[in-house]
């Protein structure tokens, strides 16, 4: 096993949802967070999703990574293992979702085949193997990570829809205004930076 | 045929610029766009893997059965992303460090499985090729523009050599994450802007012509 | 055999894979003694750069590396240039990421600093990365240790420190997290220097 950071996994998951949002200030999950975001609803279950896909990826890669990978001397190819392990865990989540909550597979479910290649996920867990955490932080991280991607999304529908009313230049409706907002939420979400020390 | 290669390798650079037009795959890439020898690396990678995943995936698509589509789609983008990652490692050990993530990140580029789906599974191989290799580089171009502006009002240096002299105070917004959304939301709208005004003149020609 | 029958979606599955692993295998296997030269590389010449040795090329630094430095039972190392004894060693602290760790050398009695390396870092791009960069880590070079060792002036210009008497280094601008975290680290180095380590 190797030296993990000294660092407080409580603080790694308030910081991983403020001061260093996954979307926000590493670009990642990017396409679904614009094309979803025009809708409330859909981004408060794609939220909730990622959130979940993130969590549980990121603890059992971490256990494939060391019990695995490394073992076997495989790491170069660690990117398909861990997309594997993503899909795997995409599949089962719909399986145990049908099965146990039909009404929350109904809301949720066009949504998970879309995470599989959604890049947060695979991002995460390769933050997770090159900054070289815990299980308990890679957890902390994952779980982080996703719900500061579901804090993105839900305030950029909101955003969104005061939006919808008011005149944009037309060549910036849709998408281009869309990144510019994105943009201020980033500049927003910088501020936060001071707030938690992380140590 | 000659024409056919030519209009794909137009639409992908331009009329069907992967970010103008799909605003696709800017999540693996945007992040290094403050530094312009990293992000040409990227799109490089991004074209190598893009071009040859849809030729590899048009040649073997009669063979790929229907259910593991998608896997084999995965495993065979990812051979050549982790292709990539091999080389950088062995000869730019510094550049791939720097890059981290980003270059495994390229196998979750929606510009990689979008271009598989939309044109290799129905085109034959080389028309796959250059498709990909079309939507790599309108890729390419566009975020290499980009970390130009940036690296140049972010570290007053293009590729790393100072240019702006001494007098120049960095824009430290530029190096950060939100620039990076505001000048692709720019470019979106010039593209945008300069595609509908074309429009516009043509349909008005259009209109001369058929009065 | 029919195309969607279970033999051939097996049989094709594992016949891609095999197909696809073995050249990447083959291509790692080729490319390992490279890496590993890099690697050493990475870790020889960042000492020397510590040490304040300059080195022309990969094979330059080796054999410097080799005639020059001395490496020390409990992991630092010693070396004399231009007739005068130094020693160093190698430091890690948490970061606001991962771990960052620090190669630091100073004269043999610990009252300057000779040079400040950096081993690795999982820092932000382009903000906490940034102390990668010549000019931060050229501050360090010469700098008198003061009695509370080395501090890093956050209202610094952020281009550099000139004075090498006043044991004080500039921040990265918009760094400040990650600058604190570097300050620990030297610090917490220069007091193993002071209490007899790298001998």
């Amino acid at each position: 096993m190797p030296e993990s950071p000294l660092i407080n996994p409580l603080v790694l998951f308030f910081a991983s949802i403020l001061t260093s949002n996954i979307l926000l200030s590493n670009f990642l999950g990017t396409c679904s967070f614009i094309a979803i975001s025009k809708d409330w609803k859909s981004s408060f279950g794609l939220g909730l999703a990622v959130t979940l896909v993130i969590g549980l990826c990121a603890a059992i890669s971490w256990a494939v990574l060391y019990l695995v990978i490394i073992p076997l001397r495989i790491e170069y190819l660690s990117f398909v293992i861990f997309i594997i392990v993503i899909a795997a865990v995409v599949q089962v989540l719909e399986m145990v979702i049908d099965r146990f909550s039909p009404s929350l597979y109904l809301s949720l479910g066009i949504f998970l085949p879309l995470i599989t290649v959604n890049c947060a996920v695979l991002g995460a867990v390769l933050f997770m193997q090159i900054r070289k955490y815990s299980l308990i932080q890679s957890v902390a991280f994952g779980f982080g990570s996703g719900a500061g991607w579901w804090l993105a999304i839900m305030l950029l529908a909101a955003i969104r829809k005061r939006i919808e009313n008011n005149p944009v230049p037309a060549g910036l409706k849709g998408t281009g205004i869309t990144l510019i907002t994105i943009g201020f939420m980033a500049m927003a979400f910088i501020g936060f930076s001071g707030m938690i020390a992380v140590q | 045929m000659k024409s056919n290669y030519g209009k794909i390798l137009k639409d992908g650079i331009w009329s069907n610029n992967p970010i103008f037009v799909q605003v696709l795959g800017i999540c693996s890439t945007l992040a290094v766009t403050n530094n312009v020898k990293n992000t040409l690396i990227m799109a490089a990678g991004v074209t190598f893997a893009t071009g040859l995943g849809s030729l590899t995936l048009s040649a073997i698509k009669d063979l790929i059965p229907r259910k593991v589509r998608m896997i084999i789609q995965v495993l065979v983008l990812s051979f050549y992303v982790i292709l990539v990652d091999i080389v950088l490692r062995a000869y730019l050990p510094a550049v791939s460090k720097q890059l981290g993530p980003y270059v495994g990140l390229i196998i979750t580029n929606c510009i990689l499985m979008g271009r598989a789906e939309a044109f290799a599974a129905a085109n034959p191989p080389i028309a796959s090729l250059v498709d990909g290799v079309a939507n790599g580089l309108g890729y390419g171009i566009v975020l290499t523009a980009i970390a130009v502006i940036r690296e140049f009002l972010g570290f007053g240096s293009i590729f790393g050599m100072r240019i702006a002299g001494a007098w120049f105070t960095p824009w430290t917004i530029m190096i950060m994450a939100p620039s990076a959304f505001f000048l692709v939301a720019l470019a979106l709208w010039g593209a945008k802007s300069y595609t509908a005004r074309a429009e516009a003149r043509r349909k008005a020609a259009g209109a001369v012509r058929s009065r | 055999m029919k195309k969607d029958s279970i033999a051939y979606v097996v049989c094709f599955t594992f016949a891609a894979c095999a197909l696809f692993v073995l050249p990447l295998a083959l291509a790692n296997e080729a490319t390992r003694p490279r890496v590993d030269a890099n690697r050493r590389f990475a870790a020889e010449s960042a000492v020397l750069r510590a040490f304040g040795i300059a080195y022309e090329n990969p094979e330059d630094a080796a054999r410097r590396y080799a005639a020059l430095v001395r490496e020390l039972p409990d992991g630092g190392w010693s070396a004399t240039v231009d007739g005068a004894a130094y020693r160093a060693l190698r430091k890690t602290g948490a970061g606001l990421w991962g771990s960052i760790t620090l190669i630091v050398a100073a004269d043999d009695g610990a009252e300057r600093l000779r040079g400040v390396e950096i081993l690795e870092q999982q820092e932000t791009p382009g903000l906490g990365g940034r102390i990668e960069e010549a000019w931060f880590k050229d501050q360090f070079r010469g700098e008198r240790i003061g009695p509370a060792g080395i501090s890093i002036n956050q209202e610094g210009s952020g281009s550099g420190d000139a004075d090498r008497e006043n044991s004080r280094v500039d921040a990265v601008t918009g760094a400040s997290r990650t600058s604190d975290f570097v300050e620990a680290i030297v610090n917490a180095a220069i007091a193993d220097l002071r209490s007899g380590g790298a001998r």
